[in-house]
């Protein structure tokens, strides 16, 4: 049976709130950046670097390596206070909300020394090699091959939707390391690499996106060299691995606030002015929502925390918070005034014309929805008549 | 199961009540009939309708959250008693003024007036015919009162919601000494009955929605075609789906605002519930009942018992368009920079 209990902030968990609120309206008052759509935003590393020295990046990470052990809530609230205000995450949203873990969970000591202190700082940028081509939401049909070679393994395929890849440092990248017919089951033979970015033989290429932007990319990997020391946990357990990383993140609070900064900009449109009933009844189910997702998203963290496996109430939160982040998105489109134009730099048009055109993304990326349905009805049970 | 309650104990014996008297053919036989007496008697002996009402009063005591787990056994089994009414709206109106508690089904009215100290109106009331007392909140001058009138002094017209469950036309035309009167406690005026009222539709809405989800996925679990059970099928788990984020979303709406009530802080809590509770009935309504196929519209398969009372209750106490318009103006006025607030607090 699916379980989402109720729970609140402790005490604690407000005075970091608060603590998080602060440094926030210090660092991004309003007017001095472009807020983002939920964690599709711009990659700052000075940004990420002040981040990093309040304690905010790596919160879960091992203390010594430079991590904070702090809890899983204790991040929920962080990238709650992030995410609304459209903060300028990109450089460290990877690194920080998955390599960090992955690498802090499988990684070998050389490994956790060398990558996690940079990566608590906000300096380390990380990429995440699943998707190619030819392989979305079917991931163990992955085609990018390694090959034993000399102390190390050759990568030869390419991997896509790899966002900043141009400019990041490190991407970890699923590769086939025993082919599929050599094997009963093709979730078995793969394995995952800490490839550096600046390789040789590697070409990152960016794909233009529907909003103009180009932090996609295409990965070439051309007899990309990866050594022995770089090779993430045990060769042929990738498929358990990646599985892990993807598995407890889906509920938080990137899956329903990608939108959230559009609506906080139409309500600072009518500040100091009456607000159109249409207006006020867009708002008033949209907060609706949100209030009760926040709750969702919360109680996943605290299940997290306490030990528990998620997995399927994850799944039920991304599926539903990311068709409430089009929703927004639609009801807002459907009381504006003025057809948007893209000559017109306000903030509100800005964010309606991205989100507009990303919304679509909203429940692809991390798993489409359909994936996840299929995921969250293996949660639901015959109860055997109980009620 | 839920953890409105303090201990398990109140959730797990009106279960075992329910599951013992409640059966489909009980509610079906109730629609008929207006009434299950051996069900509310079973309640009644419990003290259940009153929990919630301080004993120094004459209910049976216990914490809002306790009186909330009976709300939610009942929406579960879909059970034909007033004791949202009797306990959690009439009691707690009655025992705030310090008016008696009667011993049977209490009941509330709104929207009548005090002229010349006669109590008059015509008011909608669940359960009205059913009641010993039929109790309002009116206002005198700029003091709010209660007012307790026996039920027998009444002319009514019986009518039903759309769940077949009682809701009469009475018609109020009491001179002053037919119907006690008392200062309404502090804080209590239209607004907190009328909160408290979608409170109580919010958390039986939470419990049918419960209940609607397990039995459609048995259902789907059971009913075979194409040589496998449907709910093998990737278009039938897109409704267990959306039936279970519905149930999902209103059961935390449900707890949160009955903690937020309890703490005497509702805020944006009840709003923001019975407008989730509206959408989710839209939306998980029909998942069910599609995921069921026709089975699912007959009066034989209890599907019905609880659709229909999840679409009789939205109406009741504010409409979801009153209610969204209120939480708009609320984010309005908390402004761009502290609507968020709204959301975590």
């Amino acid at each position: 049976m699916i379980e989402f209990d109720y729970s609140e902030l402790t005490p604690s968990e407000r005075a970091l709130q608060g603590e998080v609120r602060e440094f926030l309206d210090r660092e991004l008052p309003h007017g001095s950046y472009h807020p983002a759509l939920g964690f599709h935003a711009d990659k700052d590393p000075e940004f990420s670097r002040k981040l990093g020295a309040q304690g905010y990046l790596g919160m879960s990470l091992p203390k010594q390596y430079g991590g904070h052990e702090r809890s899983a809530v204790d991040r929920f609230v962080v990238t709650e206070e992030l995410l609304r205000r459209g903060a300028p995450v990109g450089h460290h949203w990877v690194a920080d909300r998955q390599s960090g873990p992955v690498i802090a969970k499988f990684g070998t000591e050389h490994q956790k020394q060398r990558f996690i202190p940079g990566i608590v700082r906000g300096e380390l940028s990380f990429c995440i090699g699943m998707s190619e081509p030819d392989s979305g939401s079917d991931l163990a049909s992955v085609a990018t091959k390694a090959t034993r070679d000399g102390d190390g393994w050759v990568l030869e395929g390419r991997k896509i939707w790899t966002t900043f890849a141009h400019l990041n440092d490190w991407a970890i990248v699923l590769c086939r390391s025993t082919p599929v017919a050599e094997l009963t089951d093709k979730r078995q033979g793969l394995s995952q690499f800490i490839v550096d970015l600046k390789s040789p033989g590697l070409t990152a290429t960016p794909i233009p996106f529907i909003d103009g932007t180009s932090d996609f990319c295409e990965v070439e990997l051309d007899q990309v060299f990866v050594p022995d020391e770089l090779v993430l946990g045990s060769i042929g357990q990738g498929w358990a691995q990646n599985t892990s990383e993807l598995a407890y993140e889906r509920g938080g609070p990137d899956r329903w606030l990608s939108s959230y900064t559009l609506l906080a900009e139409l309500l600072r449109l009518h500040e100091q002015q009456p607000l159109p009933d249409r207006f006020a009844d867009v708002l008033g189910e949209a907060l609706a929502n949100y209030w009760v997702l926040h709750s969702l998203s919360l109680s996943v963290a605290r299940s997290i925390d306490s030990g528990g496996a998620p997995a399927v109430e994850s799944s039920l939160v991304k599926e539903m918070g990311t068709r409430f982040e089009q929703d927004v998105v639609t009801a807002i489109n459907g009381i504006v005034d003025e057809a948007p134009n893209m000559s017109d730099t306000s903030a509100f048009v800005r964010l309606l014309i991205s989100a507009t055109v990303t919304a679509p993304s909203f429940t692809i990326r991390g798993g489409t929805n359909e994936v996840l349905r299929s995921v969250a009805a293996k949660g639901l049970q015959p109860s055997g008549g109980k009620r | 199961m839920t953890a409105f309650a303090a201990d398990d104990l109140v959730a797990d014996t009106v279960d075992r009540l329910l599951l013992d008297l409640c059966s489909p053919d009980v509610v079906e036989h109730a629609e008929a009939d207006g009434w299950a007496p051996e069900l509310w008697n079973a309640f009644s002996e419990s003290g259940f309708p009153w929990v919630s009402v301080p004993d120094t009063a004459g209910g049976s005591g216990g914490t809002l959250g306790d009186a909330a787990a009976i709300l939610h056994g009942i929406g579960r089994y879909a059970a034909p008693v007033p004791v949202a009414e009797t306990g959690m709206l009439a009691g707690w109106l009655l025992a705030g003024s310090g008016l008696e508690i009667p011993g049977g089904v209490a009941t509330v009215a709104t929207g009548l007036s005090l002229q010349g100290g006669h109590l008059v109106g015509d008011a909608t009331v669940a359960w009205g015919a059913r009641s010993e007392r039929i109790v309002a909140l009116v206002q005198d001058g700029a003091a709010w009162k209660v007012a307790s009138v026996p039920t027998s002094a009444l002319a009514i017209e019986r009518g039903a919601n759309l769940a077949g469950e009682p809701s009469d036309l009475v018609h109020f035309d009491v001179t002053s000494g037919g119907f006690d009167l008392a200062a309404a406690a502090e804080g209590v005026d239209a607004d907190a009955l009328l909160q408290r009222g979608a409170l109580s539709r919010v958390i039986l809405s939470a419990g049918a929605f419960r209940a609607l989800t397990q039995i459609t996925i048995d259902y789907t679990n059971e009913r075979k075609q194409f040589g496998k059970t449907i709910a093998g099928f990737q278009a039938v788990q897109q409704f267990l789906v959306n039936t279970a984020q519905c149930s999902v979303r209103v059961n935390m709406a449900a707890e949160r605002a009955v903690r937020a009530l309890a703490a005497g802080e509702p805020g944006i809590a009840i709003a923001a519930a019975k407008v989730l509770t509206d959408a989710a009935v839209a939306e998980g309504t029909r998942a069910a009942h599609q995921a069921h196929g026709a089975m699912g519209v007959t009066r034989e398969y209890p599907l019905h018992q609880l659709t229909r009372r999840l679409w009789a209750w939205r109406h009741e106490y504010g409409t979801a368009s009153m209610w969204r318009r209120r939480l708009g103006t609320a984010a309005h006025q908390a402004g761009a920079d502290h609507v968020f607030e709204l959301i975590t607090d």
